[in-house]
């Protein structure tokens, strides 16, 4: 097998998603290290959660990695159109991800539920908004390389831009991947 | 040249396993399971679909050197940290 020496996309995306996940791996451990000390709390607030939703958000997500990488594999195979479609469809998961995230934020809100009731809703509102943020930040390099891609400004041998924006998508993905059970399972 | 893809893609078999283990880890949750094996087994499900996204979908698998490595490191630190948490605080 061929191998390369430095991952794909631009390497100053690798430098920036190295920097983005060490601020998260605070964030949970700060939260699992808070949470020790406050267990029946933690346990009980989590259990107001909808673990459904977070199912739904973390199958929107992780499928729309999968449209990625089959863009990006599209792309290898110098097939545009079809790039550009797995991105839509990335883009779409996006979407529900963000939509299914308001309507939890508007479901607790509406509850009288916020940053304040409590250590755990402050962790739950605080991650799961910086993590909402990021996934709105991937939407708009996915937009950015959707449109590069429908004015063929990528090619089977040029297109490091859009690995370079499907690679902080999976970012976006993994770090979510860890915030599910954490926020929404374990205890 | 390029290569004629056959049959289902390895990143097709890592999405269907990573939609599997997320609904694996949902079922726990919603079975109320809970204490400090089933938290770290929840983690450890979890540590193995980021390094899948790693190797499969950012395609460090076909990286050599430390770049390889830096999807697997980033998850040892939160996955240390957060089981530690977890012992001290006895799971449940």
């Amino acid at each position: 097998m061929l191998r390369q020496k430095t991952p794909g996309g631009d390497l100053a995306i690798w430098i920036f998603i190295i920097a983005e996940l060490l601020v998260f791996a605070i964030f949970f451990a700060t939260y699992a290290f808070t949470r020790s000390s406050h267990v029946e709390m933690f346990n009980a607030s989590q259990l107001t959660l909808d673990s459904n939703l977070a199912l739904i958000n973390t199958l929107s997500l992780i499928t729309s990695s999968y449209f990625a990488v089959r863009a990006v594999a599209a792309m290898r195979e110098d097939k545009a159109r079809q790039c550009f479609n797995w991105l839509l469809g990335a883009l779409l998961m996006g979407l529900v991800f963000l939509i299914v995230k308001l309507v939890e934020y508007n479901h607790h809100y509406s509850g009288g539920i916020n940053m304040r009731t409590n250590l755990f809703y402050m962790f739950y509102f605080s991650l799961t908004f910086f993590h909402f943020m990021h996934v709105v930040m991937g939407m708009i390099i996915l937009s950015a390389n959707a449109f590069k891609t429908r004015a063929g400004n990528y090619s089977a041998q040029n297109y490091t831009g859009l690995e370079t924006g499907t690679n902080y998508w999976h970012m976006v993905d993994i770090v979510w991947i860890i915030l599910f059970p954490l926020i929404y399972v374990m205890r | 040249m390029q290569q004629k893809i056959t049959g289902i893609r390895p990143c097709t078999w890592v999405y269907l396993l990573l939609m599997l283990l997320t609904l694996l880890t949902w079922t726990v949750g919603v079975m109320g399971l809970n204490g400090l094996t089933v938290a770290l087994l929840v983690l450890g499900l979890s540590l193995i679909k980021g390094h899948l996204i790693g190797d499969y979908y950012m395609g460090l698998k076909l990286v050599s050197g430390g770049w390889r490595w830096v999807i697997v490191a980033w998850l040892i630190i939160p996955g240390v940290f957060i089981s530690v948490a977890f012992y001290i605080s006895g799971g449940g």
